[in-house]
């Protein structure tokens, strides 16, 4: 029925076997849908956020989609800048990933904050002092860039592609993507390390300030290295779950092998940061201020001390093994173990930046303040992932998202 | 036109970069913006001419000026007002939130009449002239069926022109019916009787007073009244005058205190008795009051010629550090050092009284805490305890009963108080619902109730109700919906605090006699009138020599005249206060038969020659093993006028949550129940039986368990009903044998995890 | 020339509160929310989602019972100035909704520019700036005790204790219109300065030598909370209980109380 719009030399699954999966979904995303009117019609009460909780599941889902994301920038980065020519063959599906975790991003924004209509604030009343401020002008204009790099794809449709002005268009964009690939890296730097810096530069919260240069706290540094090295593992492991899907292989063996292997060296070299930091910031920072690193890993179902070394050594030291490794790369099993506790290991990181700093008492003679998500909070940072996949399915149905795809199919 | 593809899109694109750089969607997310900025859901306070009103606040017993700022004919804000004595600008916050029962949903509109059930909440508005004429057409029948004096009244308060306007109505009714609210006024006028001969109510000069011994008085939880006790607080500390506080639990009061005693609750009379035997024994006391001015300290002959033991023979024999310590529980070294601090100070104040005060208490205790004041001499002088004058200035001629009237006036009181068996009592409410529901026919047939709200207020509540239940009669004179009115037949609604004008008499604690004045601040409620309007309006249907015993025009006439001079001051000032005021000299401050100071006094024969013992909570400790005490809270009202909603949001969470109330025990306590912090526990005592969260405080005497006054509200009202447990239900009185008043401080309980 | 430099030296205002005179009895936080417009709910138990821009909290010294011992400490916004001004909440304000007056040291909300991210709750450590989670709701007829000098909040945005600003407004207002340049100590207290019945609380010029806060401030007794931390607050507190001094910050177990400096 759509045969017409799907790319030529490709198989895709009937039609009716696409509108019922596109169904599905989509009446997930409903659900979303109606918890976010929820939220915007009755306001925030309709969460589980709280005094204490000023940021909570949002911000964290907010961050990490966003470290995720990272693939974009980074795989571009390399693409682009470095000159790696291989990952051409993946890039289209990062820079798509990206382009979901972004818009998602804005949009959980778009229902974290109090008064949705006054958004805009943030751009005409800016604050320069604020990380925020910084976070939102990157954000805004990144999601911009990766929507300049998403547009050349769907112009390369079948047929859209058949009318000369977006054939040309999407050629000329094609040409110059190297100078929005080099701005978006540009940009990613600053809203990776500005959305770091929200977190770091709370000099009101010990767990969280971690002093750094200049007006940068280290935690803006290793949030955009973590998000460069942890984003490649989001892109692969949905590049893995898309071909585990479709039953085919979309990229290449040596295309996925070097990003892997790039993503584990610079997961090697952010946890040596991450350990030398936390090292620092629980020897020296906090005793100044009066605590010890367990006042802050308090004996609570949540915040043990076992959630640190799941983000540190979990999530990181034994993924970064794995991908620096020729053997752990080749070894399928223990490559989908990595990526996955790589994945796992950002969000950690994040979970813990937002949370656990809203958690951790301050006040000596406050207490732990602990939190769950109300429905309307967990069908809502849901939406942005029914979304998502909605965004994949019609991409990879009608887009030519996989270059090799052709090629390794035959 | 044929559209192609091309042109649509180009059509498109052209629209939207047309609209995109239009003033329109800009200007629309201005407006958006905008709007948020001012939902009209948002209210958004009128502005006008700011002035302020003098009144005083009649929300709890305290009395304290206050200053109302107006905003055009809004009231806005309550503060304290400046110069008033006592409190002098400063506020407690349940007087501070007083326009949330001004303006809040609970103000009664319009007189009502039951239609449903008792209780159920079910009413019909009805004119005043329908509603005064039922009730006079109700009580006139009583006394056509020679019933007067089964009318009864209850209110907070026995002096200034409403009560008295009550007294007076009930006297050219026929009914001697008369009840005040109980509190612990009612045992130290009665100790100030026995011990002063004196009709009078306590002055306490806590300004002036160098050490303070409290024997449970919560100072800094509302007793007497509130802003004087607090300034009085903060100057001691200034002054690094100690305070001593005895009571099982580390009350706010006890937390600031210099020393904290825990002390077995019920045995604070027999400490206060341990130290005048130190006293005594040490020579520690003032030999020229007590030789001079005081009788009963040594051994003495009664009216039969019997000799009797003295004051100090009694102490000295019995109440030596050992066996106090071994009943209060307090170690005799500390004992002894505190009786010397005590003596060794030139004003050493002692009170007592726990709480806010509103339990009467054991005549037997508060005696033997005056008589510490006694020892020391501090009797009507500066920093201690001096008897002060009934207000004098209500000098209205004495009311003509008819026959009917006088014939009924002869019968004994349904209470119980001024009989053979109590006859130094005035006031025994806490008797009433026991002697009602024991009676076939009530003894009570109708009831007014004014400023007061026994079914909340009074121990045991099912069994007041039960008692109300039974009076067939019940006429509510309340401002607000509360659950004595939620039981009435007719509710003739008050003016609110903040709506009417009021003589407020010297309150209990003052040591200076006084008269303040509550005035309108804004205008009043239609539908609501002065009780002393509603009762004048009673008493002119009533016809007669009711009607006659009330010559005014109305209440506002007659606090006019019966002011008379005094009105002017009154209204510019807010207050009229005698400054040049001293208290009577020891040589004539006594109208005992002895005319001096009477350490003993013959009244208290009934408990045998025994002296005194502990007053016991009631209940079987083999069934319940441990004790709940209630306890008082600046924080909760636990008087008649209820918690108001920013009153209650001060409440802490280990306290109240939810619905829920918290009971506080020591840890130590809990853990051998099983219990841990914050599980729910069944709370059951003698009374009944209810669910309640376990919070452990250090703070807590092991064995006991404390829960606050003011919760478990039924009344309606979104903000306060339903919430946690009316503690009154939980404990009953238990009657002193001398005075009848309730010396209840506990009851016995048991705590079961649920 | 001197008097006139002297007049234009910034104001600092502040508080000292005396621990040891606070008797936790809540007459601040009430008179507060009645100056403030501050909004109720019909359950506020929830102390997590309670408005209370001043709130009492109870200190124990964890000691067993009978040496049990309690302390209050009532905690208003602590209007830190952190570095040159750079309190805590402020400097990440993304839309400027928040401001630290360099003429009176108070920390202001514009209640019309918040677009309610939160970022400035998760900032302040002292948990003084409120959301609200709902819209506010007087129940009928009692919008009129609402104080028209202070503007009632509408749903989603933060608020916070202001010092009673609209006190300092009209004050000067008044100050100006009678031709004087400046304003007494008394013409500008906060609500709950004025409505404490213990007199604990003391407010005024931290600058001003003429001012009680002034010289109440250097008492050897005096802290602030979260010294430690940078946050530079203008809340000092007193008290002659070592262990309520020591609750004030944190402290490593080895460590002592700090000493103080002035």
């Amino acid at each position: 029925m759509d045969s017409a719009l799907i790319p030529e030399g490709v198989k895709r699954c009937s039609t009716g076997k696409f509108a019922l999966f596109i169904g599905i979904v989509g009446a997930v995303l409903l659900w979303g849908v109606y918890a976010m009117l929820l939220c915007w019609l009755k306001g925030l009460n309709q969460t589980n956020m709280n005094d204490y909780y000023g940021f909570a599941l949002w911000i964290w889902a907010d961050l990490a989609v966003i470290a995720l994301g990272g693939g974009a920038f980074f795989t571009g980065f390399l693409r682009y800048i470095v000159g790696k020519d291989e990952l051409k063959n993946i890039i289209n599906y990062a820079v798509l990933i990206g382009f979901i975790c972004y818009s998602s991003a804005l949009l959980i924004l778009a229902i974290d904050i109090g008064q949705p209509l006054r958004g805009w604030f943030i751009f005409w009343h800016a604050n320069v002092h604020s990380m925020l401020t910084e976070v939102a002008f990157c954000l805004s204009c990144y999601f911009a860039v990766l929507s300049i790099e998403y547009l050349p794809l769907i112009l390369e449709n079948r047929q859209l592609n058949k009318v000369p002005f977006f054939h040309h268009l999407a050629h000329n964009m094609h040409e110059v993507m190297a100078v929005f690939a080099a701005t978006g890296a540009f940009l990613s730097f600053f809203h990776q390390g500005s959305l770091g810096g929200v977190a770091g530069v709370l000099f009101g919260r010990p767990f969280s300030f971690r002093e750094g240069v200049f007006v940068w706290p280290w935690t803006f540094f290793l949030f955009t290295w973590s998000a460069a090295a942890y984003g490649p593992c989001f892109t692969l492991s949905l590049t893995k779950l898309i071909e585990a899907i479709t039953g085919k292989q979309l990229v290449g063996e040596k295309c996925v092998n070097l990003l892997a292997k790039i993503s584990g060296w610079m997961i090697l070299t952010y946890i040596i940061a991450k350990i030398a930091d936390t090292w620092y910031w629980a020897s020296v920072l906090a005793p100044a201020q009066g605590f010890t690193l367990m006042d802050f890993y308090s004996n609570n179902p949540v915040y043990g001390i076992w959630i640190l070394v799941l983000e540190i050594v979990i999530g990181g030291i034994i993924p970064a093994l794995i991908l620096i490794t020729e053997r752990g790369r080749k070894n399928p099993m223990l490559f989908i173990l990595a990526i996955i506790l790589g994945v796992i290991g950002v969000s950690i990181n994040r979970w813990v930046m937002v949370l656990q700093v809203m958690a951790v008492p301050v006040m000596p003679f406050d207490t732990w303040a602990m939190y769950f998500p109300s429905w309307q909070e967990i069908a809502t940072t849901i939406l942005p992932v029914a979304y998502g996949v909605i965004l994949i399915a019609i991409s990879y149905r009608y887009l030519p998202v996989f270059p090799q795809e052709r090629e390794l199919n035959d | 036109m044929k559209i192609d593809r091309r042109s649509f899109l180009s059509l498109g694109i052209g629209v939207t970069a047309g609209t995109t750089l239009s003033p329109l969607p800009w200007k629309l997310t201005d407006d958006l913006s905008i709007w948020t900025q001012m939902w009209p859901w948002t209210p958004v306070p009128k502005d006008g001419e700011v002035s302020y009103v003098h009144s005083v606040c009649t929300l709890c017993p305290g009395g304290c000026g206050i200053s109302v700022r107006k905003v055009a004919d809004r009231a806005v804000k309550i503060e304290g007002m400046d110069g008033y004595p006592g409190n002098d600008g400063s506020a407690c916050p349940l007087g501070l939130s007083g326009l949330q029962l001004l303006y809040g949903p609970t103000a009664i509109q319009s007189p009502l009449k039951r239609v449903g059930e008792r209780g159920a909440g079910k009413w019909q508005k009805i004119s005043w002239e329908a509603a005064i004429a039922e009730v006079a057409e109700k009580i006139g029948r009583l006394r056509e069926d020679g019933k007067a004096h089964t009318l009864g009244c209850i209110t907070d308060s026995d002096c200034g022109t409403v009560p008295e306007l009550f007294k007076r109505f009930l006297t050219a009714f026929g009914s001697p019916n008369f009840m005040r609210t109980p509190s612990c006024a009612d045992t130290y006028e009665m100790t100030l009787k026995l011990m002063h001969g004196t009709d009078a109510s306590p002055g306490f000069d806590v300004e002036n007073a160098n050490f303070v011994l409290s024997f449970g008085s919560g100072i800094i939880e509302g007793w007497g009244t509130p802003g004087r006790m607090f300034r009085a607080h903060s100057a001691w500390k200034d002054k690094k005058v100690k305070v001593v506080q005895a009571e099982p639990r580390l009350s706010n009061t006890a937390a600031k205190a210099g020393q904290w005693l825990p002390i077995s609750p019920g045995t604070e009379g027999i400490l206060a008795l341990g130290l005048a035997h130190v006293i005594i024994k040490e020579n520690l006391y003032d030999k020229n009051f007590v030789d001079n001015y005081s009788f009963g300290f040594e051994d003495w002959k009664d009216s039969t010629g019997k000799v009797c033991k003295g004051f100090k023979s009694v102490v000295t024999d019995r109440y030596t550090p050992g066996y106090v310590s071994g009943i209060t529980g307090i170690d005799s070294g500390d004992i002894e050092a505190l009786a010397r601090e005590f003596a060794g100070a030139s004003s050493p104040l002692a009170i007592c009284g726990r709480g806010q005060g509103s339990v009467p208490g054991s005549i037997h205790e508060f005696m033997a805490v005056h008589a510490l004041n006694a020892l020391m001499g501090n009797l009507n002088r500066a920093g201690g305890v001096s008897a002060v004058q009934r207000a004098d200035y209500i000098t209205w001629p004495e009311p003509e009963p008819d026959r009917v009237a006088q014939n009924s006036l002869k019968n004994e009181r349904a209470d119980g108080a001024g009989s053979a068996r109590y006859p130094y009592t005035k006031s025994l409410l806490t008797r009433l619902p026991a002697a009602i529901n024991s009676a076939e026919e009530s003894p009570i047939q109708a009831l007014f109730v004014a400023n007061a709200n026994p079914c909340y207020t009074l121990p045991d509540t099912e069994q007041v109700r039960e008692a109300f239940a039974k009076i067939p009669l019940i006429v509510s004179f309340a401002a607000h919906m509360n659950e004595t009115a939620e039981m009435a037949d007719i509710i003739l609604p008050d003016l609110g605090h903040l709506e009417r004008y009021e003589d407020v008499p010297t309150p209990f604690g003052m040591n200076t006699p006084m008269v303040g004045l509550a005035r309108p601040v804004v205008s009043p409620r239609k539908g609501a009138r002065h009780v002393g309007d509603a009762l004048l309006l009673l008493a002119k249907q009533m016809g007669g020599s009711i009607a006659k015993a009330f010559p005014w025009t109305g209440y506002e006439d007659c606090l006019k005249k019966t002011m008379g001079k005094s009105w002017t001051g009154l209204t510019e000032n807010g207050f009229v206060a005698k400054a040049d005021y001293k208290p009577a000299g020891w040589d004539a401050a006594f109208a005992t038969p002895s005319k001096k100071f009477q350490f003993m006094s013959e009244a208290c024969g009934h408990e045998g020659k025994t002296g005194l013992g502990a007053v016991a909570a009631e209940g079987d400790p083999k069934a319940y093993p441990l004790v709940l005490i209630p306890y008082d809270s600046m924080r909760l009202s636990g008087g008649a006028v209820a918690n108001t909603p920013f009153l209650t949001k001060t409440v802490a969470d280990t306290v109240l949550t939810g619905k829920e109330a918290w009971a506080e025990v020591n840890p130590k306590t809990g853990g051998k129940l099983g219990l841990a912090e914050g599980v729910h526990a069944t709370l059951t005592t003698p009374k009944g039986s209810v669910r309640v969260r376990v919070h452990f405080s250090n703070g807590m005497m092991p064995g006991m368990i404390a829960m606050p006054r003011g919760l478990g509200h039924t009344a309606p009202d979104a903000y306060l009903a339903g919430k946690g447990i009316n503690l009154n239900a939980l404990v009953g009185p238990v009657a002193d044998p001398t005075s009848g008043l309730d010396a209840a401080w506990g009851i016995r309980a048991n705590l079961v995890i649920a | 020339m001197k008097k006139a430099q002297e007049q234009n030296k910034p104001k600092k205002y502040g508080m000292v509160i005396d621990l040891d005179k606070c008797t936790g009895c809540g007459a601040c936080m009430v008179a507060c929310m009645a100056e403030n417009n501050v909004p109720f709910k019909k359950d506020e138990s929830n102390k997590k989602d309670s408005i209370t821009w001043m709130r009492v909290y109870k200190l124990t010294n964890d000691e067993k019972y009978p040496d049990a011992d309690i302390c209050y400490l009532p905690r208003p916004c602590q209007h830190c100035e952190g570095q040159h001004g750079h309190s805590p909440c402020v400097s990440v304000c993304p839309a400027t909704a928040t401001d630290y007056s360099e003429e009176t040291g108070i920390v202001s909300q514009i209640y019309t520019r918040c677009f309610g991210c939160r970022y400035c709750m998760a900032a302040c450590p002292y948990h003084a700036r409120y959301f609200n989670w709902w819209d506010p709701v007087w129940p009928e007829g009692m919008e009129k005790m609402l104080n028209p000098d202070v503007s009632p909040r509408m749903r989603g945005i933060v608020e916070k204790c202001s010092f009673c600003f609209h006190r300092y407004q009209s004050a000067m207002d008044k100050a100006h219109y009678e031709g004087r340049r400046d304003i007494e100590e008394g013409e500008y207290q906060t609500a709950c300065t004025q409505a404490c019945p213990a007199g604990a609380i003391t407010f005024g010029d931290l600058n001003n030598p003429a001012h009680k806060v002034h010289e109440l401030k250097k008492h050897p007794d005096a802290f602030r909370l979260l010294e430690r931390l940078g946050t530079n607050p203008k809340i000092y507190y007193m008290s002659n209980r070592e262990w309520v001094r020591k609750a004030g910050d944190n402290h490593l177990m080895a460590e002592k109380p700090a000493k103080k400096q002035h």
